[in-house]
């Protein structure tokens, strides 16, 4: 199998580098015709906020890596901030490996990470849009989305938040059971409090409430998540209508007393208040959380959960490796009977069969001294139907790698050859 | 003949059928054992149909509805807890609880399968169909009634865990607080319909069956406390806009004056209105 991968990652460079790497959709398009027209058969660009990773497909025994890693380097105008040492590369098997690692999410910064899979799926079409993928990076990338869904529906690598922004959210809807009908408010415009805004925007909170000392801050929070602005000096009196804050501010005392949350609670029949404090110091006073039906989280509390979903997470690698290994088997079998001797093998074996199975079936109707004739001529018949098509399958020379590919796969197809060797395994 | 084989076989088949079911919404909640979750539910619509048979198969063979005896009534409560599960499961769309609530039903049925008795005769009063009526409506709200106290028992323990940042197995597979209410509350209407039919067939039958009827009588009153109780929680709920952890402890409460009224009073007290 001579395919490639060559790339950079969170593995092998810090931000600051990689991000000197990151290339556009519009950029790979410019880029994967220039591969193609340096004599690689097949290639896949894709690139995230932390990886960029080139896969190619060549029939030459010769991959030319210095070439490719110059080919990236060259393509962002990096060479001042990027040498080939920091780049990695795999071959063949540990390109597929590496791969399906990717897009089941356990080399990704956070395992189990749900966007790498859309992200391989989109480096994937637009190679695909820009006549670059074909018959091997087809086969290649579907077993590697497959692997990613397998990955999720069969285990838990991906459940559980991993961030104290998604933890506040996910904590949420286990008391509330539909977010459309509840009102948020965000008391600072901090990066904490900006993640938790979209996280609530994202499940589909029914309203958005912003405030912030400085005020310009909040408008522009507001402007970015489609929240609404209330004056910071105002905030309180706002408060018997909502069913979540999420505090995260600079201040030197709290600025929600547990009488502010009693008042609250007040005429709310017993409503849940789901309360998140990511403030240091600390914005609402923790003695609230004795109030019925009051659920008030900090820091600390949502780190812990953080840490227990990564743990889980983790525990979760060795059963993706297992779907990976199958994945792979299923790869290279599917890839060793792409081959035309395997092929020719395959076809001599089927239409020798039939005819046995035939000849066996009749041969009683022919006098004895025919017998031998009947095998002589049912041989030759055979012998004559199998000749063209396997001069043809051992010429291909002149095709390109695609056409002789397709050519293979059509004539397994077509003959059920791989039923057949399924079969044969099965039995 | 065949007809009693076939009871007998029941009897003994089904306790294991509601531990099969059990087990496998035990393995669905705790395990997430995928054929498990894809299983459950149709298990449970098999064996309600096959529980449904023996119930038919003993009133046919019998000559009465299978709710003379206390034991009777225990697999009547079975199926009753069964039925009402498979309803507000569909109704809410939330399959996480059926552990918790089918448990219920398992342990009456082994309870009944272990003791019940193959009566054929009984007084004629408990032949009348009014009677069958009259007890599979009130079974079916007491079921329902303890339905609704387990989820205010699960939403307790979620609330808990919850508060006290435990987010183990109940706070991962539960559904959230507010649904687990909602289940509550599916449960109480469903029990408040029921009791009300049962209350009305009561009404109508009690009087031309017993001889010794009074409205006085302490199972009576304590049905209609049970009746008024949960009729004035719905309203609070609906027109007040209760809700919350009070509301679920009440729904608790409620659970054990239930219990209340239909063991100490109906035993000790009550004196035409009782289980044979």
């Amino acid at each position: 199998m001579n395919l490639l991968c060559i790339g950079i990652s969170h593995h092998t460079a810090p931000l600051e580098l990689r991000e000197r790497l990151w290339f556009s959709d519009d950029e790979i398009r410019a880029a994967l015709p220039k591969l193609k027209e340096a004599g690689f058969h097949e290639c896949v660009l894709f690139s995230t906020c932390n990886r960029t990773e080139l896969y190619v497909f060549t029939t030459e025994a010769d991959f030319r890596v210095d070439f490719l890693k110059k080919f990236l380097i060259e393509q962002k105008s990096a060479r001042s901030h990027i040498n080939e040492e920091n780049l990695f590369s795999y071959f063949a098997s540990g390109a597929a490996e590496h791969l399906f690692r990717v897009a089941s999410g356990i080399d990704s910064m956070i395992v189990g990470d749900v966007q790498i899979l859309s992200q391989v799926k989109s480096g994937f079409n637009l190679a695909l849009a820009t006549g670059t993928a074909g018959f091997f990076m087809n086969k290649l990338f579907q077993s590697a989305l497959h692997i990613g869904k397998r990955s999720r529906r069969e285990t838990h690598i991906s459940e559980g938040a991993v961030s104290v922004s998604y933890a506040a959210v996910e904590l949420a809807q286990r008391i509330f059971d539909d977010l459309g009908s509840k009102k948020a408010l965000v008391i600072g415009a901090g990066d904490t409090a900006q993640l938790t805004a979209k996280h609530l925007l994202g499940k589909g909170i029914g309203k958005l409430f912003i405030t912030n000392r400085t005020h310009e801050r909040a408008e522009l929070l507001a402007k970015m998540s489609g929240g609404t602005v209330i004056p910071f000096e105002h905030f309180t009196e706002r408060l018997a209508e909502i069913d979540i804050i999420i505090a995260s501010v600079n201040a030197d005392k709290y600025i929600l007393e547990k009488t502010d949350i009693e008042r609250m609670n007040k005429g709310r029949h017993g409503s849940a208040l789901f309360l998140i404090d990511i403030g240091v110091p600390r914005n609402i006073d923790p003695e609230a959380k004795d109030l019925d039906n009051v659920f008030l989280y900090d820091l600390d509390s949502l780190n812990g959960l953080v840490h227990e979903n990564v743990e889980k997470r983790e525990a979760e690698i060795p059963r993706i490796r297992e779907i990976i290994g199958e994945e792979l088997a299923i790869l290279f079998q599917w890839h060793s009977a792409l081959q035309a001797s395997p092929t020719i093998a395959a076809l001599t074996q089927l239409l020798e069969q039939i005819r046995k199975e035939e000849v066996e079936k009749n041969i009683h109707r022919f006098a004895p001294q025919d017998q031998e004739l009947i095998e002589l001529v049912t041989r030759r018949i055979v012998n004559k139907i199998l000749h063209t098509p396997i001069v043809n399958l051992k010429n291909g020379h002149d095709e390109s790698h695609n056409d002789r590919l397709t050519k293979i796969s059509i004539i397994r197809k077509l003959f059920g050859l791989d039923a057949r060797k399924e079969r044969s395994h099965a039995g | 003949m065949e007809h009693i084989i076939i009871i007998d076989i029941l009897n003994i088949a089904l306790p294991l059928l509601y531990f099969l079911l059990v087990w496998v919404y035990g393995k669905a909640f705790f395990a997430d054992f995928p054929w498990a979750r894809e299983l459950k539910s149709k298990i449970l619509f098999g064996i309600i149909l096959i529980h449904f048979v023996y119930l038919l198969d003993r009133t046919f063979v019998f000559n009465h509805p299978p709710a003379t005896t206390i034991f009777e009534i225990l697999t009547l409560l079975a199926f009753s807890v069964a039925v009402s599960y498979a309803f507000i499961e569909r109704l809410s769309r939330a399959k996480e609880t059926g552990y918790f609530i089918l448990n219920i039903a398992f342990f009456f049925q082994i309870a009944s399968s272990l003791f019940i008795k193959d009566l054929l005769e009984v007084p004629d009063v408990l032949r009348n169909p009014l009677f069958g009526l009259h007890v599979t409506s009130a079974l079916l709200g007491y079921a329902a009634i303890t339905i609704s106290a387990v989820y205010g028992f699960l939403y307790l323990m979620l609330y808990h865990e919850i508060r006290a940042s435990k987010f183990g197995v109940i706070y991962k597979k539960l559904p959230n607080l507010e649904t687990l209410e909602r289940m509550s509350f599916i449960a109480i209407t469903m029990a408040f319909g029921l009791l009300s039919l049962a209350i009305l067939f009561g009404f109508i039958w009690l009087p031309k069956a017993f001889d010794d009827f009074s409205y006085l009588d302490p199972k009576l009153v304590g049905t209609l406390l049970i009746w008024a109780m949960y009729g004035t929680g719905i309203i609070a709920k609906k027109r007040g806009g209760w809700t919350g952890r009070k509301v679920m402890l009440l729904s608790v409460f409620g659970f054990v004056f239930t219990i209340f009224s239909m063991t100490v009073v109906n035993m000790l007290f009550s004196k035409f209105h009782n289980f044979h």
